[in-house]
């Protein structure tokens, strides 16, 4: 006998969680499309950011929201940081340039969670979020905690800024045409280093102002990143790589899925059943689900 | 045994609306030099592609030294006596022109030694054997073109399939190779050759295949297709006086 | 192309002289050092053999695992459950160990290895996660407690051995499967046509397939091969350890490690995976020792990594060989300024 108020409310949670990732996928989805590279540091982006939230708040003796313009602008300047580094080492004279990428990032995120794990130690750190606190209910329907409403709403607003940024200005028109085809952006006098860095930094900024939310929501700790990693590949493989569209459906059914399998099947076996759908969907259909990906060699 | 060595009946690929080869039916003869040309995109690299088993058709047939072969993986082509060659050289960049040799797989009980001796006759042969002991990334690239074509014919192919041999080669490596072609052939290998260098193809093919927007349009020799009307629409897109032939 | 120059060639005396010295040195090393430096030595050779185990999947066949630590941790599994649910002796683990791999590479190197590139790539990383996660729930694996191997003197053969299960003996039992490794790895990927057929399939696998060269049969073998190696490892360290965790066998970190020590060490060659596997198990060990951290390898390992591939893609033997030098090193870097220039 299937409970319909439960199934209402896991549905709500699973929701607003996707609007969150939909943001990380996103994000990740277009540093494909831009760099070229398969970038196994983004989960590690969502845990410095969660981390930011946890360590810089309260040296301002602030809350955990008010991180975020920071977190905005020092993200975007670390993304800026390190896209030259990923340009440089994927359109260089090495052998599988592109592997290279994917490897130099792998090294990055090691880099990053060792950092944090160093400095910081492996302890959960709380992110202030004394103001979300509580839940709105909504008779009929269900409860909506304050802190993931208020976490899908930025997600939502930030992607919606973020698409509008791509698809409605001349910037985010010279982002599209490199994605698209980078010669012949090139040629159209597109100033590839340029753009990619704009687009490398939106996505390092949007991945970690969604770790703030995500610190807030559940914890800030150093092995976190992990999860998140597997979160975007989930994303991008289920919508097939560099399709845009498809990884905002495909949030959604990660928040979903993590959400049914948490209270139907067990929250230890989130991951495990993540991975197993990557993995299938690999095997069956390594352009997406509708096919709409592009090959990555 | 019959004459045809390969013989394709109404092969055709797709690719999603694109029709890249059309109901293509060819039959090259043993001991042949068939040469193919046409306009790009008109489906030759497919073709090859189709028959050396890279793509699987969407219909029709490859029959290859009287067996069908249609849709037969790559490897086992080659060693069933198929070669091909690609349009872009590509050596293994990381052994040595003799371990190039070597590092083909051929059917049948060869010994090492056989083997061995089997790869310095070809690269003598090609006048290579100086460099053997080279490692393929720094060869030039007229020696790599050398190098596609004595891998190879390690395979002792029946059939040796060339994707524009004399491309990007200076006159007197193209003479060379040229030669190195008619000696085989003489020797009984049968060939089939893409070019567009039209002066390679008058002197080396026995007959000419003319492939455009995907059919094979015509066939005959040299002279004959190139005065042929519907071959110089094609290359043309329209007609000239008669007596022209078609720009060499 | 610069001529290349073997530092070995500089060295006084035979090559042959520093041969044996180095076999000797190997041969003696716990008899004369004692145990605390066998318990070094013993990690170094496994992490050698565990490189170069990756090397040969991932350096000669270029397609890059970053899961292969999980059948480290399916052979050390392999054989805990033998050894501590079954009461098996440690020989019967050990093979079980091989079996076992064998039997999943294979299984999953069929779907696997359709994929290319970065799809790989990701699907061997979903693939070991996987394995942690159901060694984590699963009862027979000890779940979230781990697994606790006997360690008495019957339990190698199942009759009591007539030398003590001592430091030394892991020493030598790590020395014999690094060698081992070395030696196949030599033969089959260097000597024989195997080898070349392998370094054919990774430079141009269509060009490969067009002169009879069954890809994905070889590419099978070679992923199957380097499993069953890195499992082996997992088997000899279980028992050396006695106590086996999923976060500890099963974490990304040994995958790291082995790319990290191939890579740096320079992927495809056979003694790559000795120079990268070496230093980088000695700055590891330094680190923790004069850094009093235990976490601080995986910050170095990941500069390494970084550093490795932005200047030294073709690793330390790369180096020796003359392939890279200093100015290629400084182009190098003076490309990268410019990029930073370019704004």
């Amino acid at each position: 006998m299937v409970d319909i108020g439960l199934f209402t409310q896991i549905v709500i949670n699973g929701l607003l969680l996707g609007g969150i990732y939909v943001t990380i996928g996103v994000g990740f989805s277009l540093a494909f499309g831009v760099l070229e590279v398969v970038d196994f540091a983004v989960g590690e982006y969502v845990m410095v950011g969660a981390f930011a939230g946890a360590i810089l708040a309260p040296l301002f003796g602030a809350e955990g929201i008010f991180v975020i313009p920071v977190v905005l602008v020092g993200f975007f300047a670390l993304g800026a940081l390190v896209q030259p580094f990923i340009h440089h080492v994927t359109t260089g004279d090495r052998p599988h340039p592109l592997l290279m990428g994917l490897v130099f990032t792998f090294g990055l995120a090691t880099f990053l969670r060792g950092s944090v794990l160093t400095i910081f130690g492996p302890n959960n750190r709380d992110v202030p979020s004394s103001l979300l606190t509580g839940g709105v209910s909504v008779s009929g329907i269900g409860t909506f905690p304050v802190v993931r409403t208020v976490t899908a709403v930025f997600g939502v607003s930030a992607l919606v800024v973020f698409m509008y940024y791509l698809y409605r200005t001349k910037g985010g028109m010279a982002i599209r045409a490199i994605a698209e085809d980078r010669t012949n952006a090139r040629l159209m006098g597109i100033n590839i280093n340029r753009y990619q860095s704009i687009a490398y930094g939106a996505y390092a900024a949007l991945t970690g102002s969604a770790g703030v939310f995500i610190g807030m929501t559940f914890t800030a700790n150093p092995g976190m990143g992990l999860q998140y990693t597997a979160f975007a590949f989930f994303m991008v493989v289920l919508a097939g790589m560099g399709y845009l569209p498809g990884v905002i459906l495909a949030g959604v059914v990660l928040g979903l899925t993590q959400s049914f399998t948490a209270v139907y099947v067990s929250g230890n076996l989130v991951l495990l059943v993540l991975f197993a759908i990557i993995y299938l969907v690999l095997l069956v259909s390594p352009a997406g689900i509708l096919g709409k990906g592009e090959w990555a060699t | 045994m019959t004459d045809a060595i390969l013989e394709t009946t109404a092969l055709t690929k797709r690719f999603g609306a694109l029709t890249a080869n059309d109901a293509i039916s060819l039959s090259v003869e043993r001991g042949e030099i068939r040469g193919i040309i046409g306009p790009n995109g008109s489906g030759k690299t497919t073709f090859f592609n189709t028959v050396s088993g890279f793509y699987d058709p969407d219909g029709g047939s490859v029959v290859f030294d009287d067996e069908d072969v249609t849709a037969w993986e790559p490897h086992r082509l080659a060693r069933r006596g198929l070669g091909r060659t690609f349009q872009i050289v590509s050596p293994f960049k990381n052994m040595s022109v003799r371990q190039n040799m070597l590092a083909v797989q051929t059917e049948g009980s060869r010994s090492r030694e056989e083997k061995q001796a089997r790869a310095e006759e070809i690269l003598a042969f090609l006048e290579i054997d100086h460099i053997a002991d080279n490692q393929a990334r720094g060869m030039s690239g007229g020696q790599q073109k050398l190098l596609e074509l004595g891998r190879v014919l390690m395979l002792d192919p029946a059939l040796v399939m060339l994707d524009e041999p004399a491309a990007g080669v200076n006159p007197a490596l193209e003479s060379r190779i040229m030669d190195h072609i008619h000696e085989l052939n003489d020797r009984g290998t049968t060939f089939v050759v893409i070019e567009h260098d039209m002066h390679v193809m008058r002197t080396l093919a026995d007959t000419v295949s003319v492939f455009d927007a995907g059919a094979h349009i015509a066939e005959g020799d040299f002279e004959s297709v190139s005065s042929d009307p519907a071959v110089r629409e094609a290359y043309l897109g329209g007609t000239t006086a008669e007596d022209d032939e078609v720009p060499i | 192309m610069t001529a290349a120059t073997s530092v070995l060639d500089r060295l006084p005396g035979a090559r042959r002289y520093w041969y044996a010295s180095g076999g000797v040195l190997l041969l003696a090393w716990p008899l004369v050092f004692g145990p605390f430096w066998a318990r070094i030595g013993l990690g170094a050779l496994m992490w050698i053999g565990l490189a170069q185990s990756w090397n040969m999947i991932g350096g000669y066949a270029g397609y890059l695992d970053f899961g292969h630590g999980a059948y480290f941790g399916i052979g050390a599994f392999a054989a805990g459950v033998a050894m501590a649910q079954f009461g098996y002796p440690f020989l019967v683990g050990f093979a079980l160990a091989a079996v076992v791999a064998t039997v999943v590479a294979a299984v999953v190197a069929i779907p696997t290895l359709r994929l290319t590139g970065a799809y790989f790539a990701i699907a061997t990383w979903a693939f070991a996660e996987a394995i942690k996660q159901t060694a984590l729930v699963t009862g027979i694996t000890g779940g979230t407690f781990g697994l606790s191997l006997p360690r008495s003197p019957d339990s190698f053969v199942g009759i009591a051995a007539p030398f003590p299960i001592s430091e030394a003996f892991f020493y030598y039992a790590m020395l014999t499967l690094c060698v081992g490794t070395m030696a196949l790895t030599y033969v089959l990927f260097e000597r024989r046509e195997f080898g070349f057929r392998v370094k054919a399939l990774r430079d141009d696998q269509d060009a490969a397939e067009s002169l009879g060269i069954d890809t994905t049969r070889v590419k099978r073998q070679v992923y199957v091969l380097s499993c069953v190696v890195a499992a082996l490892f997992g088997a000899v360290h279980a028992w050396y350890i006695v106590y086996i965790h999923p976060n500890d066998v099963l974490a990304p970190i040994i995958t790291d490690r082995m790319v990290i020590m191939a890579l740096l060490g320079g992927l495809g060659t056979l003694t790559g995976p000795v120079a990268g596997g070496l230093l980088v198990f000695l700055l590891e060990r330094l680190s923790s020792v004069f850094l009093g951290s235990t976490t601080f390898y995986l910050p170095l390992i990941g500069t390494l990594i970084m550093l490795t591939v932005l200047f030294a893609p073709s690793g330390i033997i790369g180096i020796l060989r003359g392939e890279v030098d200093a100015t290629d090193i400084r182009e190098n870097v003076r490309a990268l300024k410019e990029r930073f220039n370019l704004r």
